[in-house]
């Protein structure tokens, strides 16, 4: 496989980044990203991997679009109100890089239907707004060895880690449990710094290129522009990862 | 000014932030904000304020988007490439939110012209390439005492301030001179997240929510996933803002 004279012009930029070139961009072409929701935070995750020339991205979100989602959800317009979100964000998403394939999955994630809906890819993006749907999530990477940005938001805070057991603790040992779901407060740029941040650790670890947050939590403040790196560890008795 | 149903459900999620609520909307919606360049930075600044409500928005860029610049502006699209990117930009945002005004400005900033491109606006963002351009609106913003939310991207790394005069060192005291310009490596990612790190600090300044990076230098590497702020002091022999200081000839 090589880069059409089309895919070269369009990558320029980032062909040139250390450690990245054309094998690299061959790499994204050849890879699979699965994204695990489609609103706030799957939006600039999925244009950004888009436009950086992923070659197929599965995204999955069960949820149809309303108007209060779109002080955020940058992949949709009035016009999609009420359709299927997945369905319209892949329109979006080959406007942004006609290159790239989009597997675009309509159906809730559940621990049955894991396997079949997630299937093999080289990684998994969270962009997901409960952990409930991000355990079972978990639950299914761990078994099949796919590793998994995690990323959530809270008003104007966000967090993000890379796991990836047994190297790295795995989501159960760290947010073990689920809060309670509820309509929290959310304006667009917090998810999509989050979100940035997980394309950014996504192709990292894709083209095997800088230094990606393994072990650790990041943890930012909007308000205060606070950001924290703080270890994490496995727990030697989770019930998810321990007996792998 | 008051607001319709349909901008109370649009922005819903926002308004019930602390502290947020109708009147810091209202103050959001009656805001004008002036974005220098509609490339890889200005791409998420001006979607994110769009969404935001950010009623009105200019936007100025020259030049056209290139199917090299699609890695990153993601404003634009395959279908854009040979016509003007503020013109573009308007496209995208106006159906991004149908309830704002944005005025594509296609003129190249000048010396000359740089009053007449920005006008009276409440805040300007620098989403520019270049720093000769950047450094004719840092003279403008502190002649006429408006902030400006500077950013700069090269590869996997960001930077970003927020300058306000007469509080805050000005572009120049930071970053004095224009280095050559070159081709430098981008990614779409990096711009992202600078951008919406940009958008945040307009949001919070326009709608006075939070603290800003005031005379504070954000650095990011993104390879190494490090954050570091660092604090950042006036010249006193500043050629762009010392002699305002000097005369306390504040606007």
């Amino acid at each position: 496989m090589n880069l059409s004279t089309s895919e070269k012009e369009r990558y320029t930029r980032q062909l040139i980044i250390n450690g990245w070139g054309e094998d690299g961009q061959l790499a994204l072409k050849r890879s699979t990203v699965f994204i695990a929701g489609a609103g706030g935070l799957g939006s600039p995750v999925a244009v950004y991997l888009a436009a950086a020339g992923v070659g197929t991205l599965r995204i999955c979100d069960n949820g149809a679009l309303e108007l209060s989602n779109l002080n955020r959800q940058i992949l949709y317009r009035d016009t999609d109100i009420g359709k299927n979100k997945v369905m319209a964000a892949e329109q979006t998403i080959k406007s942004v890089n006609p290159e790239v394939t989009v597997e675009p999955v309509t159906d809730m994630i559940k621990h049955d239907t894991a396997a079949s809906i997630v299937g093999q890819p080289d990684i998994i993006v969270d962009c997901l707004d409960n952990f409930e749907a991000r355990h079972v999530l978990n639950d299914y990477a761990v078994q099949a060895s796919i590793p998994f940005v995690h990323a959530g938001i809270h008003g104007l805070s966000g967090q993000v880690a890379f796991f990836y057991p047994p190297e790295t603790p795995c989501l159960n040992c760290v947010f073990p449990g689920t809060v309670p779901q509820q309509v929290s407060p959310v304006a667009g740029v917090t998810p999509a710094i989050i979100g940035s941040i997980e394309a950014a650790e996504t192709l990292k670890w894709l083209l095997g290129i800088g230094v990606t947050l393994k072990n650790k939590l990041l943890i930012w403040d909007g308000e205060t522009m606070d950001f924290q790196k703080i270890e994490i560890k496995k727990n030697p008795h989770c019930s998810v990862c321990s007996r792998q | 000014m008051t607001m319709t149903d349909s901008e109370k459900e649009r922005y819903h999620r926002q308004m019930i932030f602390d502290g947020w609520g109708e009147e810091v909307q209202q103050k959001l919606m009656n805001s004008s904000v002036f974005i220098a360049g509609a490339g890889g930075l200005g791409s998420p600044v001006s979607i994110y304020l769009a969404v935001a409500g950010i009623r009105h928005i200019r936007i100025c860029d020259y030049g056209m988007p290139e199917l090299s610049n699609l890695n990153r502006q993601i404003l634009h699209d395959d279908t854009r490439i040979g016509i003007n990117k503020a013109v573009s930009a308007r496209d995208t945002l106006e159906k991004l939110n149908p309830e704002i005004k944005v005025t594509a400005i296609t003129d190249k900033i000048t010396e000359e012209n740089v009053e007449e491109i920005i006008r009276d606006v409440d805040l300007i963002v620098d989403c520019l390439d270049n720093f000769d351009t950047r450094h004719y609106i840092n003279a403008y913003a502190v002649q006429k005492c408006i902030p400006m939310i500077h950013a700069g991207v090269y590869g996997m790394r960001g930077q970003l301030t927020m300058i306000k005069f007469p509080e805050t060192p000005c572009l120049w005291c930071i970053n004095p001179g224009s280095p050559p310009d070159t081709m430098f490596p981008i990614i779409g990612a990096t711009a992202g997240v600078i951008g919406s790190i940009q958008a945040l600090e307009a949001l919070k300044y326009l709608g006075g929510i939070g603290s800003n990076l005031l005379g504070k230098l954000l650095v990011w590497d993104g390879a190494a996933m490090e954050f570091q702020v660092l604090p950042q002091h006036r010249d006193q022999n500043c050629p762009v803002c010392s002699r305002y200081h000097q005369s306390h000839e504040f606007c």
